[in-house]
């Protein structure tokens, strides 16, 4: 209970400092709509007779939502660096509060804004022209899909912040979502890819992530696919846990 | 039951550093205890072990009566820490900070309120609290971390060296907090600093450290007791062969209990100095040599810190929190 109250207050803080800077979550929200709109404006209408999809707007919307919740992800490991270095950080480990909601509340903060980020580019995408096949119901669960994977994906940034204390170093967890989305179906589905690369992507779990949402905007409900993609997120969530967890172990006493 | 107590306590790093090399503690309740030493000399090492922060090499350590190493948790809801250096983070206010500092200590809402209103006025930050802390002067951030270090009312505090970079006034009223705290509340303090004065001042009992060793340990009275003689130190004009000859000379000086070269001067220590400075001169004179500069001082800590380790202690300086001046508007 302590945990869960004190990763509240500590959340509730991260999200006062992005309020108090914008910029860095500006910057998150501006280059997935970019991506999109100019991939959808550039292959929107080959896409049918060269991929067999006829929804590209939609095809195109799970890669803006993760690539959005990917850049929100890396802000608690950078934000965590900065505690390191000003001191505050050992602030933190000398109240009583239970260790681990000192990496938590930051990470859940990093899900929440990608909730909030998810929302503001389906609403978006859906002015832009992109349909929503399983309606409100799929598209609640797409916006807390994309919350869980930000708060799991932090934690790549976040436990390499807490190893290095480098800021530099803890933007790689950023740097390391593109080879996995690029690896992934994210302009094209798997059946057109190379055989290497379609043996690369059943294996990347962002693949599964990516066909899962695509299910919930173009197919309908698709029971394998948005298992598929909750596996996919959980299996990221309890390696990136367990990471941090043992990077927080080395960092203190 | 002692509040802090330490048995053979020793902090390594690699690869061959010794940075408290086996140090003892008995420290009864309520007793300011001054930690003094220069910079490197194993201070912030220590309190860092007593504060769980830094897991200790080998050795044993109690405060408030829980091993550091069986139960770290309970000691840090006992305990108030402000470090050497200042965190704070810069995109909270004042009262923000305060505020979620009590909160992570499980205190209440309510009662998180009424404490962090309470500790800004003691620190005459109420009119600033609710500003950002980037906007603060180096003393203003200084004050507000001494304070979170207090927030959960506890019954020991460490302190890092508090006032290390604050101006002559702001140090003098962190000076009148502790010693109301301690008064009034009973409140023991472990204190680091580079400043005799300070020590001489607040403390009721000083441990001298050098190269991760106590040296000295006592009263500040006691430990001047120790001297028990004055110091007469004297330079000279004509350089390194007149400090040579007067070291020498004064060595078989009748009654001289002790001589220290010391820089550019030589130190006599003698048992009723104001009688022995004209034999002094005297005796430097027929040997051809006439002093600059002579001054005669009774036994000071800076005597006893000489004493103990081989040098003067100098204070390094670092900047004020912030780097600003305290002289911003508050």
């Amino acid at each position: 209970m302590r945990v869960l109250i004190d990763t509240l207050l500590l959340t509730r803080r991260a999200l006062r400092e992005t309020v108090r800077q914008p910029a860095n979550e500006a910057v998150n929200a501006f280059i997935p709509l970019f991506f999109y709109v100019v991939t959808v404006g550039g292959l929107g209408e080959v896409a049918s007779q060269a991929f067999g999809v006829e929804d590209y707007k939609g095809f195109q919307l799970p890669v803006a939502i993760l690539q959005g919740a990917a850049g929100v992800a890396s802000g608690a490991g950078l934000a965590m660096t900065l505690d390191i270095q000003s001191g505050y950080f050992e602030k933190l480990m000398l109240t009583s509060t239970p260790r681990p909601a000192v990496v938590l509340g930051r990470m859940l903060a990093d899900g929440v804004k990608a909730v909030i980020l998810t929302v503001v580019i389906i609403g978006l995408a859906l002015a832009y022209g992109s349909g929503f096949e399983t309606g409100p119901l799929g598209m609640l669960l797409l916006v807390a899909g994309s919350g869980v994977f930000a708060l799991g994906y932090s934690g790549i940034g976040m436990a390499i912040a807490l190893k290095t204390g480098s800021p530099q170093a803890a933007n790689a967890g950023f740097v390391i979502f593109f080879p996995l989305l690029f690896l992934a179906p994210t302009f094209a589905p798997t059946d057109v890819f190379a055989d290497w690369l379609a043996a690369v992507a059943n294996v990347n779990p962002v693949t599964y992530i990516l066909e899962g949402q695509r299910a919930l905007i173009i197919d309908g409900w698709d029971a394998g696919a948005i298992l598929g993609g909750t596996a996919a997120i959980a299996g990221i969530c309890a390696f990136t846990f367990s990471l941090t967890m043992m990077a927080l172990r080395g960092r203190v006493a | 039951m002692p509040a802090i107590a330490a048995s053979q306590l020793v902090k390594h790093f690699a690869p061959d550093i010794r940075a408290v090399d086996g140090i003892d503690l008995d420290i009864p309740e309520g007793q300011i205890f001054g930690f003094l030493g220069q910079n490197g000399s194993g201070k912030t090492t220590t309190v860092r072990m007593l504060t769980t922060l830094t897991k200790p090499t080998s050795g044993s350590a109690s405060v408030d009566g829980i091993d550091i190493a069986k139960d770290p948790a309970a000691i840090r809801r006992r305990v108030g820490v402000a470090l050497q250096e200042v965190g704070l983070d810069e995109l909270q206010t004042g009262r923000e900070l305060l505020t979620l500092q009590a909160r992570l200590f499980g205190i209440d809402g309510k009662e998180a309120k009424r404490r962090v209103n309470d500790l800004l006025e003691v620190v005459t930050l109420t009119d600033a609290a609710d500003r950002p802390l980037k906007g603060y002067s180096g003393g203003m951030k200084r004050r507000l971390d001494l304070v979170c270090a207090l927030v959960n009312e506890p019954r020991i505090v460490f302190l890092d060296e508090p006032t290390t970079g604050l101006d002559p006034v702001t140090r003098d009223a962190v000076w009148q907090y502790v010693q109301q705290l301690n008064k009034d509340r009973g409140v023991t303090f472990f204190l680091t600093t580079q400043y005799l004065e300070e020590a001489d001042r607040l403390c009721h009992e000083i441990a001298i450290m050098d190269a991760g060793k106590i040296v000295a340990e006592g009263t500040p009275s006691a430990l001047k007791a120790t001297i028990a003689a004055d110091a007469i130190t004297l330079s000279f004009a004509d350089g390194t062969s007149a400090l040579d000859r007067a070291e020498e000379l004064l060595r078989t000086f009748e009654g001289a209990e002790d001589v220290r070269r010391v820089e550019d001067s030589v130190v006599l220590y003698i048992r009723d100095g104001a009688s022995a400075v004209a034999q002094v001169v005297r005796s430097l004179d027929e040997a051809g040599l006439s002093p600059a500069q002579l001054r005669l001082t009774h036994p000071t800590l800076d005597d006893v810190f000489l004493r103990a380790t081989g040098h003067y202690l100098e204070p390094q300086e670092s900047p004020a929190p912030g780097g600003g001046a305290d002289a911003r508007a508050h």
